[in-house]
């Protein structure tokens, strides 16, 4: 890791490491049901997605929607209500397998036959940083053409493998790489 | 002293030489478009800078040495387009311009009939030059002496050996003998018509363009590489590939103009100081809050009808701004990331939105209220165009209502320049496209910019670029543009009806005085007319739609 990044925030930076900030993004360009899980507009949405097709309930099954079909039925069918933390397992299940089922065709949009896609890098926020210990950062702009290991970890939900990723891109930007470990945003069109 | 120092002084006296003359600002620009030079092309000659030369072209002088390679430069094509007609540009298209129009004026002229007798040895001379002969101004030269080529013009105190001019005034083709205005006899009037360089502009230039042949049309020599190739060649693919069909390739167009309009904008951007930051993090206040739902931001849109019309029966016009968007592309947009900010002064390098309070508006009977039809009161979210409408007619010159309280911001640094090319692309595209009568081309551009800016923000029809900010400052900037209109019907004595939407102004008097009647984006178009007055209550119309 580069240094100094050790103990982020110590001197009042803000950010979010640039993996997470490219899931945000992917997330956004993924789309979805955006009626909350808590209204039964957005459960029923959500369940009826996952149990759509057979593939659709393996795939929910795997992600962790671990509930007999008794249950799954008496749900759909309006006769019970999920708990909260059923609501809560029905919302991370249903992240997980929209973005499984999105990835491939994101993926070969910002490939872009080899060409890439070119994101936006905004610094991290220094604003509360003491003038002393700021640094010079500005916004970057880079050509990213291979996609393939950050939507991967991405729709996989690895956080680690987004953040080893995000350092191989970074490592393109020259000798301040490290000050872009940790940013406000990125952004980029798909 | 030594002789050394003589020589010094002698070098010295021999560099302070009379600083050239030069013709009136519009005819050097005359003079270069009519050589199709292109500004780049004649600065690098000249070795200053393009916008130098612009600079020099309307209405600053250069001085010292440079001064006297410019004089030289528009005396010898001063001199070109004096003995040479103008070639025929009629069949010159605007971007394309292919090797064969583009040859040079010498052979164009060789080719154009009516030019038999070219008088080889004879210039013109923008700035008359005293006549080696009499010493009066003489605005030709010959075999490198500036003199008249009429004797009647020419007038030497001394005994005249006058050995060159008859062999020369038979030979004189038509154009050249008009720049001297010579009557029989008019030796008092050439004396005492003072040298001055007015002169010298009014007779060259009669004479250097004859009535039928037109000037280039726009600036064609310049737009073989300038962003507005792409209209072109967009709208000529459409065309090839319906077979013609103008219905099918205006609809074709339409569809592809969200990412066409974002190609024009990159293509406008290039070697900019800027870069355009297409996604950045916004703050809450720009984000939707449902999922229909608007953000908070007001941008101040007009709806005001007149509560008590003036007295007696009245013609009303209904005014229509036209390209009111496009117009409005102008505007200060921020660059990066918007900042927040607290209590602090209003810095004009700055753009965003504020928090504002507004000022109590006291003139709604007779003119919109600039903050819009704002039924909650309390403070708001507004954009920059409109926070500046209010300062300035708070100030000293208008005097209309109290400053605004400004409260919060989120604001970067900015630029009115962002857009500027982009713009101005576009507006040319639409100025020829009107002229042309060219349905197509007109219909595309309209698409590209309306839809750029509605399409700006969160849409998924246009994913290049989430500006939310830009597209509330650039329909606030519409909006505000159409309140100045109003402002400015008020002033000079018309009576404001109604102030509606972007581009609607009714208005009623003589308002032909006022804004100019066409299609351009400076004019007005006339949407409708009708009566109003104490005896009908409601509009009567009566035609006069477009």
């Amino acid at each position: 890791m580069p240094e100094k990044n050790i103990e982020f925030g110590k001197y009042g930076a803000d950010g979010i490491k640039g993996g997470d900030a490219v899931a945000d993004q992917l997330d956004k360009l993924a789309g979805g049901i955006t009626t909350p899980v808590t209204a039964k507009r957005g459960w029923t949405a959500r369940l009826n997605y996952l149990t759509r097709t057979g593939h659709a309930r393996a795939a929910a099954k795997a992600a962790g929607l671990t509930v007999t079909d008794r249950t799954l039925k008496a749900w759909l069918e309006g006769k019970q209500k999920p708990s909260r933390a059923s609501l809560e397992k029905i919302e991370r299940v249903y992240r997980v397998v929209r973005r499984q089922n999105v990835a491939k065709h994101l993926l070969k949009r910002l490939n872009k036959d080899g060409r890439g896609t070119r994101i936006e890098i905004h610094p991290l926020n220094q604003s509360r940083v003491a003038q002393r210990n700021k640094r010079v950062l500005t916004h970057r702009d880079m050509n990213v053409r291979r996609w393939d290991k950050l939507v991967g970890a991405w729709a996989a939900g690895d956080h680690r493998g987004l953040e080893d990723a995000w350092d191989d891109i970074i490592g393109d930007l020259g000798s301040d790489w490290g000050s872009y470990e940790y940013v406000t945003s990125v952004g980029f069109a798909a | 002293m030594s002789d050394h120092d003589f020589e010094a002084i002698d070098s010295l006296l021999s560099s302070v030489i009379e600083q050239a003359v030069l013709p009136e600002p519009g005819v050097r620009r005359e003079l270069r478009e009519r050589a199709r030079l292109s500004k780049a092309q004649v600065a690098k000659a000249l070795g200053v800078s393009p916008s130098t030369l612009s600079g020099w072209e309307s209405g600053r002088d250069p001085s010292g040495e440079i001064r006297t390679k410019y004089a030289y430069l528009l005396d010898g094509l001063a001199a070109k387009f004096a003995t040479e007609p103008p070639a025929v540009e009629d069949g010159v298209d605007l971007v394309d311009i292919d090797p064969a129009s583009e040859e040079t004026p010498s052979e164009a002229a060789a080719l154009a009939p009516g030019n038999d007798e070219p008088a080889d040895d004879v210039e013109a001379l923008a700035v008359p030059e005293p006549c080696v002969l009499c010493g009066n101004p003489a605005s030709h030269r010959m075999d490198g002496f500036a003199q008249h080529l009429d004797p009647a013009d020419c007038h030497p105190t001394p005994t005249p050996p006058v050995a060159a001019s008859p062999a020369v005034a038979p030979a004189e083709p038509g154009p050249a003998a008009d720049a001297t205005p010579a009557p029989a006899g008019s030796a008092p009037a050439a004396q005492a018509s003072p040298p001055v360089s007015e002169r010298a502009v009014r007779t060259s230039r009669p004479a250097s363009r004859p009535a039928s042949v037109k000037p280039p049309r726009g600036r064609a020599f310049q737009e073989e590489s300038g962003p507005g190739v792409l209209i072109v060649q967009a709208v000529r693919a459409a065309l090839a590939e319906h077979g013609g069909d103008v219905d099918e390739a205006t609809a074709a167009l339409i569809k592809k103009a969200i990412p066409d309009a974002m190609a024009l904008l990159d293509e406008t951007r290039k070697g900019a100081r800027y870069d355009i930051v297409a996604h950045p993090a916004l703050p809450k206040v720009l984000r939707k809050q449902t999922a229909k739902g608007a953000d908070q931001v007001w941008e101040a849109r007009p709806k005001w009808t007149r509560a008590v019309p003036p007295p007696g029966v009245h013609e009303v016009t209904a005014l229509d701004m036209n390209a009111a968007y496009l117009s409005a592309l102008k505007t200060h947009l921020p660059i990066g990331q918007l900042e927040h900010s607290t209590g602090f002064d209003f810095d004009r390098r700055r753009a965003g939105i504020h928090l504002i309070t507004p000022p109590t508006w006291n003139h709604s009977d007779v003119l919109p209220n600039p903050i819009g039809q704002r039924d909650e009161p309390g403070p708001l979210w507004v954009t920059e165009p409109t926070l500046r409408l209010l300062l300035r007619l708070s100030g000293p010159k208008h005097q209309l209502c109290e400053p605004p309280e400004i409260h919060e911001s989120y604001t970067s640094g900015s630029t009115e320049n962002l857009l500027e090319k982009f713009r101005i692309t576009l507006t040319d595209a639409r100025a020829q496209a009107i002229e042309d009568g060219d349905s197509v081309t007109l219909e595309y551009v309209k698409a590209m910019y309306s839809k750029l800016v509605s399409t700006m923000g969160e849409s998924n029809y246009n994913r290049e670029l989430y500006r939310q900010d830009w597209m509330h400052l650039i329909r606030s900037q519409a909006f505000a543009n159409l309140w100045m209109k109003a402002w400015k019907a008020h002033t000079e004595g018309l009576h404001v009806v109604r102030a509606m939407g972007t581009d609607e102004l009714h208005v009623i008097g003589d308002w032909r005085h006022v804004f100019p009647e066409g299609r351009g984006v400076t004019e007005v178009k006339v949407k409708d007319t009708y009566t109003i007055g104490t005896t009908t209550e409601d509009h009567t119309t009566t035609g006069e739609r477009e």
